[in-house]
């Protein structure tokens, strides 16, 4: 298996697990997603594939001690454009690694669904750094291999090994250089709500060496068909302790498979060389350790020594307890919405002059009288369409901003429909319609100020607090240009992540929105506002136009993929549950 | 009306990021202390391990008087000259107290820490939530609460009027009492 324990240098953090919903929680077919799909003409399969990945014999980079590797995986359009899917942590010091982070995607049968996986050598200066705030050009690279994934999930074990190739380096020598081999292994999601929580603790741990501190670690991995384990979770590591006690571990028995299934638990000694000394074992399911908790007692650790010819399996003083073990029922995004909770979609709209005279054909606002959807109309019919299924009054706000509507001063938030005492209008329909009157109505000005739009979107969602209403607020912002209050805008989103809303914004046009990333805490650093508060969540997804285009899977996965979680995360740390009927 | 001295408020006192000493990271035994101008009001535990990034989660009820208009709260650390104060951020009570949300709300809250020079040094993350006392919440006058001073800024903005429904849902809460 070799070295599967994977460490920020600095922070030994506990990996793997469900904790505070860090999960991809769209598990189980989406019924909104595949409506979309199918009205697209994808009449396929729709079902979760998770990935996980291992290597061997990966290159030796560093002079004095071994690689530190972390695969990214990417999807590759039609075009053949890449798309991060994901990164793996960072394995300390292996050429052999097991990598405990696995990636969600949606398996389509009728579709070529090509994954590109690269992997880098993670320079020792960056090891307390995020993984997803890396730069790539700053690691080593070590090589590449490429799948389609109905490849793998054909396989019969789930698993296809790939060899990794070096391009540059191949070409200037006659022979191909080895870099290794990536093994990648896709499992389908059962979706499973059940999350235990436990508390573990060993007591009466050896000594490894006299010489030096035991600092303990737990790994706990499923033992698949082949009786190969696969890690699923890694505590923090405890200094210096014999008997120490982990913090809470919450497994989602749909990453362990059944509460019966196998696990095999490790306890080992960390050791910042990477080399961690196993210190005993057990295997134990679920359900044991169900027991154990409520029966109070330990179970002993073993290790496996070699006694002559043979492995013998000696049983240490050393205990394993389980101080506590709860089940609780982790709802997903669609247990959500089938329990009274209800999305609700807004729409805003950019109006400001460098759109472009709406009546020249090189405007963004231009209506092609052939019925060609400019790039607004497009966005809202591309977001729109996926969102309307969430949303059960079909009823959306929708503001223009930038502009002077007839005979008035400039407004950064005119309802689009020109009412002046309802911002409402029904469905999709009613978006496209109440945008091309107002294209008439109004006079394209400036500048663009995300502000109030903001503002009155966080107003909504919290009154609709004030009466009780377990809604949660979709806002969609289309613009052609750079914000010009980002204070402002910085502002407002600090102050709105703390209700009820996410945000989505789209770039249209070919403006260069690298500016407008910084709002996506994604990209860059927690909000902050003028006053020193800080973004409590990242509400805000932007993206560029250019990757919102029809008939890709990357529209729904792009703009929808942080939804989700935004979603869930506002109700799970309120404690919000769903009505069950 | 009620003249309410004080009010009563559910502080938890979640966690901190990136707290140095000194520009050096902080190895352990950071601790936080939450105060009004002229009194204080709780302390957490020391977090033993935490270092720069410490996790405290400790729920504490705190009395604050009815004109406090920010409570502060510290970051210190035990070092062997005493405790020293690592970072400090003021949070306004507007902060969680008016606009339209409901008074019981949970509200998350994140602050940027300054040290003692001013500098930036980390952030503080905090939930808060007022306790509604039973007889103020059936009481139809309940100070700085829902009808208060709307959201941020004014909800009108350039010249149109936003169609926000402000009329019936406001009036029912009020008389609801």
């Amino acid at each position: 298996m070799g070295n599967c324990c994977s460490d920020e240098a600095g922070g030994r953090a506990a990996v793997g697990g469900t904790a505070a919903s860090q999960d991809n929680p769209i598990s189980g077919p989406n019924d909104a997603v595949s409506h979309f799909l199918n009205s697209r003409g994808y009449q396929g399969l729709y079902s979760q594939i998770e990935l996980s990945y291992s290597a061997s014999d990966l290159r030796d980079r560093d002079l004095l001690s071994k690689s530190d590797p972390m695969v990214v995986v990417y999807t590759k359009g039609r075009d053949g454009t890449l798309e991060e899917l994901g990164r793996t942590e960072v394995v300390l010091n292996s050429l052999n690694p097991t990598w405990i982070t696995k990636h969600t995607i949606s398996y389509q049968f009728e579709i070529v669904q090509t994954l590109v996986f690269r992997v880098y050598d993670v320079d020792t200066q960056f090891h307390n750094v995020e993984v997803k705030m890396l730069r790539l050009d700053e690691q080593q690279f070590l090589g590449e291999a490429s799948a389609v994934l109905s490849e793998i999930v054909t396989k019969s074990n789930h698993s296809l090994t790939l060899d990794l190739v070096h391009r540059e380096e191949s070409s200037r020598s006659t022979r191909p250089r080895n870099c290794g081999k990536l093994t990648v292994h896709a499992e389908e999601c059962i979706s499973s709500k059940t999350t235990t929580e436990m508390i573990l603790r060993c007591s009466d741990l050896e000594y490894k060496d006299l010489f030096s501190r035991s600092d303990p670690f737990l790994v706990i991995s499923k033992v698949v068909e082949a009786g190969i384990p696969i890690p699923v979770y890694k505590t923090e590591v405890i200094k210096n302790d014999l008997k120490p006690t982990w913090k809470t571990v919450y497994l989602n028995i749909q990453q362990v498979g059944s509460k019966e299934s196998p696990l095999v638990i490790e306890c080992f000694n960390f050791n910042s060389s990477g080399k961690h000394d196993l210190i005993g074992k057990v295997q134990k399911s679920l359900a044991d350790l169900e027991k154990l908790h409520s029966g109070g007692q330990g179970e002993n650790l073993f290790l496996p020594s070699l006694v002559g010819q043979n492995y013998h399996n000696k049983v240490l003083k050393s205990q394993l307890f389980v101080d506590k073990y709860s089940q609780n029922i982790q709802h997903t995004f669609l247990d959500y919405l089938a329990g009274g909770c209800a999305l609700n979609f807004m729409v805003a709209i950019d109006f400001t002059a460098s759109n472009g005279n709406p009546r020249l054909p090189d405007s963004l606002h231009y209506i092609d009288p052939s019925g060609r959807p400019n790039s607004y109309q497009r966005a809202i019919i591309e977001v729109g369409e996926v969102l309307q299924f969430y949303d059960s009054d079909k009823s959306f706000p929708a503001w223009g901003f930038g502009a002077r509507p007839i005979d008035g001063p400039v407004s950064h938030c005119f309802n689009l429909n020109g009412s002046s005492h309802h911002c409402e209008v029904e469905g999709i329909q009613g978006i496209m319609m109440a945008y091309t009157s107002a294209l008439l109505n109004v006079s394209l000005a400036g500048p663009t100020l995300f502000g109030p739009v903001i503002g009155n979107a966080a107003l909504i969602s919290s009154q609709s607090l004030a009466n009780g209403g377990r809604k949660y607020f979709v806002l969609l912002i289309i613009t052609d240009g750079v914000v010009t209050d980002l204070q402002e805008t910085k502002d407002a989103l600090v102050k709105a992540s703390d209700l009820p809303l996410s945000i989505l914004i789209v770039g249209v046009g070919g403006a260069d929105f690298k500016e407008m990333e910084i709002l996506d805490a994604d990209k860059g650093e927690r909000l902050e506002s003028s006053t020193g508060r800080v973004a409590s969540r990242d509400i805000v997804q932007f993206v560029p136009f250019r990757d919102v285009q029809g008939g890709e899977i990357s529209v729904v996965q792009a703009l929808l993929a942080e939804l989700p979680t935004q979603f869930l995360t506002y109700m799970r740390t309120r404690d919000i549950q769903p009505i069950s009927c | 009306m009620f003249s309410m001295a004080s009010s009563t408020l559910e502080i938890t006192v979640i966690s901190g990021e990136d707290i140095r000493n000194n520009r050096k990271p902080v190895k352990k035994n950071a601790f936080a202390v939450i105060r009004t101008d002229s009194q204080p009001l709780c302390r957490t535990e020391m977090d033993k391990d935490g270092g720069s990034y410490p996790y405290w989660n400790e729920k504490h009820n705190v009395e604050i008087p009815q004109h406090a208009r920010f409570i502060t709260v510290e970051v210190q650390c035990k070092t062997s000259a005493g405790d020293k104060t690592l970072g400090m951020a003021r949070i306004p009570v507007s902060d969680f107290v008016g606009g339209f949300v409901p008074q019981s709300y949970l509200h998350f809250l994140s602050y940027r820490l300054r040290n003692s020079n001013g500098e930036r040094n980390g952030i503080i993350n905090v939930s808060v939530k007022a306790k509604v006392p039973e007889y103020a919440a059936s009481s139809c006058s309940s100070t700085a609460t829902t009808i208060g001073v709307p959201f941020g800024k004014t909800s009108c903005y350039g010249g149109v009027v936003p169609g926000v429904p402000v009329g019936v849902p406001i009036m029912k809460q009020y008389y609801q009492g």
